[in-house]
């Protein structure tokens, strides 16, 4: 009953939650989220969904999620589990537990980077380099800025190899930082900044495969801003690479993120061929046009409100319940397509979109991203307007960038779904 | 199908392909939104590569610009390599208060560029972005001239938040590229080449149902 009477905000309200500055009204796209009562998953909602000793009715949880997402005040809290950081089915306090084994982790990796480069950890960051592509530390002759502020190496010895590569992000992560939603409030302050930056060189240094790569702030900045604790958010940030970091993965002759342009290619070539040709004939058969909605999952297609909404919407539909073991096991697996068949219990614990894969036992073969589909579903939307205006990968471009603030999150996702239904079938047939 | 003036390009003489490049955070996305728009913003880094076209006229010929915007972390190199092709114009970049990216020009990017475009008479441009933060220079403005002396460009300094001398970097590539035969014949080239394109997508047989 009490839903009847839940107050509607309106989306400037919902906007309230993470103000933007008067400043930058103009230049963001408007939000289209809206908190719908019995649809959006309430923080009443969610606290009713633990038992007394804090297992979590996940199967209520997600069904909530997919059809409204998740009320801001739990946003964090709710991530946590969507991500995998934490097993539903646990107690309150094996996750306490587990919650404090994880920020003693992240102290220490925390505290290594800060030996190597003592201005992690004061609230400030840096923006200009520290060390050449040779590794010889640059001395700072020009002005007394920033970075002054015993940026310089205690060690003198720094010619391992990872060390150089891992100073070498540094600036390039704080040149990003500063430029990371600016138009939100939250990042006026100096010392979010500095915590947005810290999270990113710590985790450049725990994955060295990886490092950084620009776009990896656009997925951290929410977790950041969505969990006050740093450790938390690293940790938070830490699970959502695991699904993504392939993407970052750069080699001499392609960025990562090429595999899931080619699995879009597939795709598209299934269950819209006539598109496709005509994207060939262009010049655009590979994709890279959508290139950057796949690297930062969508937030320059969405306001920032709308883009968490999207990620609420497709973790909660590829949520599987055997994620937080996958992740937490010896090797600590990346990818979800190696682990057994789950029984029907656990496959309604599972969201829509997995629930689906493993009903055609397509999970096992190739573990797809309903991010792939959700392009997809943008590409077919725009199917009309591409086949009938493109001349060229330019027109392309621009007919997909008309889509910037006008996509509705969760009929995106709805049509990924049927995509991707429509993509099993075609593709399972014997 | 027969609405082809609702088409997204509109009609022009020349189609020119200009490519932005240099470090991350000297200001090519703000120099081209300032271009574009006359609008001052603050900007996300760029993630791979962006583009905006922009359409006008210039010695009486209607002129299509494609603008490739590219993201300034060396990692994408890869990629943003792939865009060098065929490019008539390069703008090079660089932030005048941070003497790094002016020397990582003339050691990453330039060679980057030698090594993967294809029309030999691209014409090039130095840019010397933030001359609105003098009391910061770090590269002179002699510095920058002997740099684009040395490598053929053109040279200017510019500011893309007060928009002082924005305009005048693409006009004074865009007057040079038209000056260059060779690159003329490659603009209308394009042109011809889409055109056909087009032409045999239409005439393409249809393809029905699904091809597995």
């Amino acid at each position: 009953m009490a839903a009847l009477f839940m107050k509607k905000p309106s989306t400037a309200e919902l906007d309230a939650y993470y103000p933007v500055r008067s400043e930058c009204q103009d230049g963001i796209p408007k939000t289209r989220f809206k908190l719908r009562a019995g649809k959006t998953l309430s923080a009443r909602r969610w606290h009713a969904a633990f038992s007394e000793d804090g297992h979590l009715d996940i199967e209520k949880v997600l069904r909530r999620i997919q059809r409204g997402g998740v009320h801001p005040s739990i946003k964090g809290v709710v991530l946590e589990f969507l991500l995998g950081c934490y097993d539903p089915n646990s107690t309150f306090e094996e996750r306490n537990i587990l919650r404090q084994r994880r920020r003693e982790q992240y102290v220490t990796w925390k505290a290594e980077c800060q030996k190597m480069v003592p201005v992690i950890g004061t609230g400030k960051f840096i923006t200009s380099p520290i060390i050449t592509d040779d590794g010889q530390q640059i001395e700072d002759t020009t002005k007394g800025s920033k970075r002054d502020n015993g940026v310089m190496s205690t060690s003198s010895q720094d010619s391992e190899k990872k060390v150089i590569q891992w100073k070498l992000f540094l600036h390039q992560i704080g040149l990003d930082v500063v430029r990371t939603d600016r138009a939100l409030v939250f990042y006026e302050s100096e010392s979010n900044q500095a915590k947005l930056w810290t999270v990113l060189s710590v985790y450049a240094w725990m994955d060295n495969d990886i490092g950084y790569v620009q776009g990896m702030n656009d997925i951290c900045s929410p977790m950041v801003i969505l969990l006050d604790n740093e450790e938390d958010a690293f940790w938070c940030f830490e699970r959502a690479m695991r699904r993504l970091r392939e993407n970052f993965r750069c080699s001499a002759s392609s960025i990562g993120v090429q595999t899931q342009l080619g699995t879009l290619s597939q795709i598209i070539k299934a269950i819209d061929p006539k598109l496709h040709q005509h994207l060939e004939d262009l010049d655009g058969g590979e994709y890279l046009f959508a290139f950057r909605m796949l690297m930062v999952l969508f937030r320059r297609e969405f306001s920032f409100v709308d883009s968490l909404y999207l990620w609420e919407l497709m973790w909660a539909m590829e949520y599987n319940p055997t994620i937080f073991s996958l992740y937490e096991g010896p090797g600590g697996a990346t990818d979800a397509s190696a682990e057994p068949k789950v029984d029907e219990k656990l496959l309604k614990q599972c969201g829509k979109f997995e629930r689906n894969n493993r009903k055609t036992g397509s999970a096992e073969q190739h573990h797809n991203a309903l991010a792939v589909f959700l392009v997809a579903s943008v590409l077919k939307t725009k199917n009309k307007q591409l086949l009938k205006e493109a001349k060229g990968l330019d027109d392309v471009v621009k007919i997909l960038g008309d889509t910037t603030g006008n996509l509705d999150a969760r009929k995106a996702c709805t049509e990924a779904l049927r995509i991707h239904k429509k993509y099993l079938s075609k593709t399972q047939k014997p | 199908m027969g609405s082809s003036t609702k088409g997204v390009n509109g009609n022009y003489d020349y189609s020119f392909k200009i490519l932005l490049i240099g470090d991350s955070g000297v200001g090519k996305s703000s120099i081209l939104l300032s271009f574009i728009s006359n609008s001052v913003q603050d900007l996300s880094p760029t993630i791979g590569v962006d583009f905006k076209i922009k359409q006008l006229a210039v010695g009486g010929k209607r002129l299509k610009l494609t603008i490739w915007d590219t993201a300034g972390q060396e990692r994408f190199g890869t990629l943003i390599s792939s865009y060098y092709r065929g490019a008539h114009g390069i703008i090079f970049v660089y932030d005048v208060t941070r003497r790094e990216t002016f020397t990582n020009l003339l050691e990453i990017w330039a060679k980057e560029v030698d090594l993967y475009s294809t029309n030999k008479d691209c014409i090039k441009i130095l840019v010397g972005n933030k001359v609105d933060k003098d009391k910061e220079r770090e590269v002179t403005r002699e510095e920058g001239m002997a740099f684009a002396q040395e490598h053929k460009c053109l040279f200017l300094e510019c500011s893309a938040k007060t928009r002082e001398n924005v305009q005048q970097c693409f006009k004074d590539l865009v007057l040079k590229i038209l000056a260059v035969p060779g690159l003329l014949e490659n603009g209308s080239i394009v042109v011809k080449r889409q055109i056909l394109k087009q032409k045999q997508v239409y005439n393409a047989p249809r393809v029905g149902g699904c091809c597995s």
